[in-house]
């Protein structure tokens, strides 16, 4: 930039001042105090926040990423539905694990391992971080028909109450999946709650941080209250060069993706969000929204909040619904409150309004 | 017989044919190489060895850290690509936080290239800090700011600064060696024989610890610059240089006199070359906040190097050399270090550096060669080695001890 000019400057500003011109000096402390010029890659958004805060050079490619955390917020995959002979309702889902290079940050490429929701028989698969939001109710009948599309054995381990042999690790039912093999993993939809899944092959922490993962919603019987809003947000991070340290914080994939695209929310509406961490390497992530205070369900498996708090803590796999709404318009963030997270790419804005 | 009748012309009227032969005989290899190069980098050559990754590699070369009122709070990271191809920068990160840059010039960086990576950051003075470098295939370089403070600009204040460190760590205390000469005069002859083995004694521990501190600076020095092969070169080259100066300065027969004076300005020059590592040492040091120039630390240098000026008056103690002499003999070897803080305080470069080092190594041990020489001239009719032996460890132990102030 215009560096080496400030410094020639300076140096004559210092000559001219030995000289006694002292007026010069002033005008060129003047000249090097006007702020640099913005970066360019830093104008996608209107909202990346005041000169100095915490931000990514650029955004990433979504398009040859094949998702966008925009999406991911509110999608949520109830499968293909039928019914089985009992009554019971069926849902199928088909998910194929995939390498994928996803540039996760602005100009770096990670190699990473996807599970890619497809449409029936494997058509289809559709790369994503982190994989599909299953959505069920307690009681139904699941089934997840999984195909290894990528080079090394994986496997889905569902958090719930299910059988052995369908518990997705090595030594119970087929254990791991061989590259071209498959499996229909099935169990009843129960406890209802928030919960996860993840591939549970070994080396563990390396597996999922490389993206086997996603969330799991199965519903009470009764619903639960009626809101404006449900977002789903997966908590995770990446590390990009292998050290067992993440590099990179993020929700729904993309890290700062939220920050730079703020989330829209209604005014006074009501806001539910399924919040999950799978973070590996770091022993706990947070949650905390800025101006407000939300309701806290924890696991999602009662009705009855637990608490009424604007911080919650989350170890390794643990998860919890929130409920909120906000009651003034404007910008509002949400972040970590691990702050070095938050600067290294989990923090995000809702933007209120009207 | 014919051959004899063909030889004639074929010396006198074939020659530049000859020539020709020659040059063309000489330049087939180099065309076979061109086209195993063309056919190597078309095929491959048949080694199908694909990278799994890129290999890359970046090495820190300054950081220049600048704040009000002259700027805004900025850290400009100065990298080299040191690595076999191209590389970009595509995030950095400091202390466990993103942030915005901008990189001068813009784009990736060339192999062998220099870049800027420009950062607007509000460090604060005394803090340490790491600006962690992402490239596009995800290889973290770190560059460690153990001590924030501004970088000292190259403006007067600071270059008399610099000037001053160099004169108390180099000139000063030289001169005052120096002024050990009358006193010295009056010593015995053996003693001046133990004084000249002190020296060489005194340069052995100098020329070490040169080599030592050129190879701690290859650490630092990139990859394709080959620090340990500048050292060599740098080393060698010189001890041949002035050993090859010295032989032929020998064998035009001067003066004994001359000899011994030729012998203190080498003295001179090895000291010099050392004392400019040195400076470049101490300016390299400040200018990144690792050294505290206190009183203690500027007060040892100035009582080990006394030595140095001792040193490089000892083989003309029954000389007379004329004052503008000892003037220019002190300056060459004092000066140098305030040329090295100056060079290592604005423009630190640990190439440079390294290759310094390695050319005072040099320099220094072919003085331990003359000086050898000279002390085997002057003890050929009273032989006295445990003098010899005693002054040599006497001059490396003087260093050692008074090494205990500044490290």
């Amino acid at each position: 930039m215009s560096k080496k000019l400030t410094r020639g400057e300076f140096l004559k500003a210092g000559m001219l001042g030995l000289a006694g011109t002292l007026g010069a000096a002033a005008s060129t402390r003047l000249v090097q105090q006007t702020p640099p010029p913005s970066d360019p890659h830093a104008m996608h958004s209107d909202h990346h926040g005041p000169h100095g805060m915490t931000m990514p050079v650029g955004e990433v490619n979504h398009e040859s990423n094949g998702f966008n955390p925009n999406e991911i917020l509110t999608d949520f995959d109830y499968g293909h539905i039928s019914r089985l002979p009992g009554g019971q309702t069926l849902r199928e889902y088909w998910v194929v694990s995939l390498n994928k290079t996803i540039e996760v940050m602005h100009g770096i490429d990670f190699p990473a391992w996807t599970f890619a929701p497809a449409d029936p028989d494997w058509q289809n698969p559709r790369p994503r971080i982190p994989g599909p939001t299953f959505r069920a109710t307690e009681g139904d009948r699941v089934r997840i028909h999984f195909f290894n599309g990528s080079d090394h054995p994986h496997s889905m381990h569902f958090h719930g109450i299910h059988a052995s042999e369908m518990d997705g690790v090595p030594g119970a039912g087929p254990g791991l999946i061989d590259p071209g093999g498959e499996f229909t993993y099935e169990f009843d939809a129960f406890p209802f709650g928030l919960h996860l899944y993840h591939c549970h092959a070994f080396p563990l922490a390396r597996h999922i941080a490389k993206g086997l993962y996603g969330a799991f919603i199965i519903d009470p019987k009764e619903g639960r209250p009626a809101v404006d809003h449900e977002f789903v947000m997966v908590m995770a991070g990446y590390d990009v060069d292998f050290d067992d340290a993440n590099d990179f914080y993020h929700v729904n994939g993309i890290p700062f993706h939220y920050q730079i695209n703020p989330i829209p929310i209604g005014l006074n509406k009501k806001v539910r969000i399924y919040l999950v961490n799978t973070l590996e390497f770091d022993l706990v992530n947070s949650f905390h929204l800025h101006a407000n205070f939300f309701h806290h369900y924890p696991t999602g498996t009662s009705l009855t909040p637990r608490d009424y708090t604007d911080t919650i803590i989350q170890g390794q796999a643990e998860r919890a619904i929130l409920e909120f709404s906000y009651s003034y318009p404007g910008i509002y963030m949400f972040h970590a409150h691990v702050t070095e997270f938050a600067e290294l790419g989990w923090a995000g804005h809702f933007d209120v309004r009207a | 017989m014919a051959n004899k009748n063909f030889q004639r012309p074929r010396s006198q009227v074939q020659k530049p044919n000859q020539g020709w032969l020659t040059l063309g005989l000489f330049l087939l290899p180099i065309i076979l190489l061109a086209g195993v190069i063309f056919l190597f980098l078309q095929t491959g050559g048949g080694l199908d060895f694909e990278a799994p990754a890129p290999v890359e590699d970046i090495t820190v070369e300054r950081i220049i850290l600048t704040g009000p009122p002259e700027s805004v709070y900025h850290i400009e990271v100065v990298v080299r690509n040191s690595g076999p191809q191209a590389v970009t920068i595509a995030q950095v990160v400091v202390n466990e936080g993103v942030r915005l840059f901008t990189m001068e010039p813009e784009g990736s960086i060339p192999r062998l290239g220099t870049a800027s990576v420009h950062i607007d950051y509000g460090w604060v003075e005394g803090e340490a800090y790491g600006v962690t470098m992402f490239t596009t295939n995800a290889v973290a370089f770190t560059a460690e700011i153990p001590v924030a403070f501004a970088t000292p600009e190259s403006n007067t204040q600071n270059l008399w600064g610099f000037t001053l460190i160099g004169l108390y760590v180099g000139v000063i205390p030289i001169f005052l060696g120096i002024f050990w000469l009358p006193a010295l005069r009056r010593l015995s002859r053996s003693w001046m024989t133990f004084l000249n083995a002190l020296t060489a004694g005194l340069l052995i521990f100098l020329g070490v610890d040169t080599l030592v501190e050129a190879i701690e600076q290859t650490a630092l020095v990139p990859n394709p610059f080959q620090g340990f092969g500048l050292i060599a070169i740098g080393g060698v080259g010189v001890f041949m240089l002035l050993a090859a100066i010295s032989a032929r300065e020998g064998n035009m027969r001067r003066s004994e006199s001359a000899k011994r004076m030729a012998i203190a300005f080498m003295i001179a020059l090895g000291i010099g070359l050392h004392n400019l590592g040195e400076g470049l040492a101490i300016g390299a040091a400040y200018n990144v906040g690792e050294i505290a120039l206190g009183t203690f630390l500027v007060v040892g240098f100035i009582i080990q190097n006394i030595t140095e000026g001792l040193g490089i008056i000892a083989p003309i103690l029954r000389e007379r050399p004329a004052i503008r002499q000892l003037i220019f003999l002190g300056l060459l070897g004092g000066a140098p270090a305030i040329a090295g803080a100056w060079i290592g305080g604005f423009s630190p470069s640990a190439t440079l550096a390294v290759l310094f080092l390695g050319i005072g190594t040099g320099a220094i041990f072919e003085v331990v060669y003359e000086i050898a020489k000279l002390l085997q001239r002057d003890t050929a009719k009273r032989p006295a080695p445990m003098l010899i032996f005693a002054g040599v460890i006497s001059g490396m132990l003087l260093l050692w001890v008074t090494g205990l102030l500044i490290k």
